[in-house]
């Protein structure tokens, strides 16, 4: 399991950049950009063993990157859009309310500099 | 195809209601009078955060014992059109100079009085230089008191 604590955006963003920050994993996941694949398909052609991908693609699984579904007996490894969509919203609403702040101070402090008043309407 | 994983840039505009220059001189010197205090990545409590507003010119943070945390260093000074910084922020979201996504603000004057102000921050995939290992337990460990500061605060903001 990951983590208990009710801290759903802050957990996907961090848990997010924290997975990726493996360079074979980061490979994984790339790959599974280009579409749904088995762990076959995928360990083809990288310099770990086929065990190690499966342990990779658990880590991002758990990070809510990537998604699994069984065919027969294969499972076939897809990316789960919303993991990184998680992870911008968190990035947007901690920029959103910084510019929020700006405006107010940038405001405030040019008419309180007595200049002429702000135009108010375009 | 790169081998890098891309996340969409966020990209933030907001039209302010001062010239241009104003704009500009508030959102780099005037850092300290606005930044929102519980934003901080530094140490608790924060007494100040500020921005030396120059090419190479830091931003920091200093704690009220007095300790200064860098989270960014200018790369891009062009008064008062344009600046960028490299944002040395991590994975956990703590200070790490060796992360470089960037934050591109640009600032376009609509008129005399108003100015459009434009953020973008983006090179995420630069931010995983650190090892994945560490980092998994810290999570599994339980969360650093830092983040759970920001878990409400992400919180609040979405309820």
């Amino acid at each position: 399991m990951y983590v208990s604590h009710n801290l759903p955006l802050v957990m996907a963003y961090v848990n997010a950049l924290a997975v990726l920050a493996d360079p074979t994993r980061r490979e994984v996941f790339e790959r599974l950009r280009g579409g749904p694949r088995p762990v076959n398909a995928l360990a083809a052609g990288l310099p770990v063993s086929r065990p190690a991908v499966s342990q990779h693609l658990k880590i991002l699984k758990d990070a809510g990157l990537v998604e699994e579904r069984s065919e027969g007996v294969r499972r076939i490894y897809s990316v789960r859009r919303e993991g990184l969509a998680e992870l911008r919203a968190w990035l947007d609403s901690f920029w959103g309310d910084a510019l929020d702040a700006f405006k107010l101070e940038a405001e405030n402090s040019y008419k309180s500099q007595g200049s002429k008043s702000p135009v108010r309407k375009k | 195809m790169n081998n890098r994983v891309a996340i969409a840039p966020v990209r933030k505009t907001i039209r302010v209601n001062a010239p241009i220059a104003h704009a500009f001189e508030v959102f780099t010197s005037g850092l300290t009078r606005w930044w929102p205090h519980n934003h901080g990545v530094g140490k608790k409590p924060i007494q100040k955060v500020m921005m030396e507003p120059k090419l190479g010119g830091r931003w920091l943070e200093i704690a009220e014992d007095g300790t200064q945390t860098s989270v960014a260093t200018i790369t891009h000074w062009e008064p008062p059109h344009r600046m960028a910084m490299i944002w040395q922020v991590n994975a956990q979201w703590k200070p790490d100079v060796a992360m470089k996504s960037e934050v591109d603000v640009r600032f376009s004057a609509d008129g005399p009085d108003a100015t459009e102000v434009e953020l973008l921050h983006h090179k995420f995939e630069t931010m995983g230089a650190e090892a994945g290992a560490s980092m998994r337990k810290d999570v599994d460990g339980g969360w650093p008191g830092l983040l759970e500061r920001f878990a409400q605060e992400a919180g609040r903001n979405q309820s």
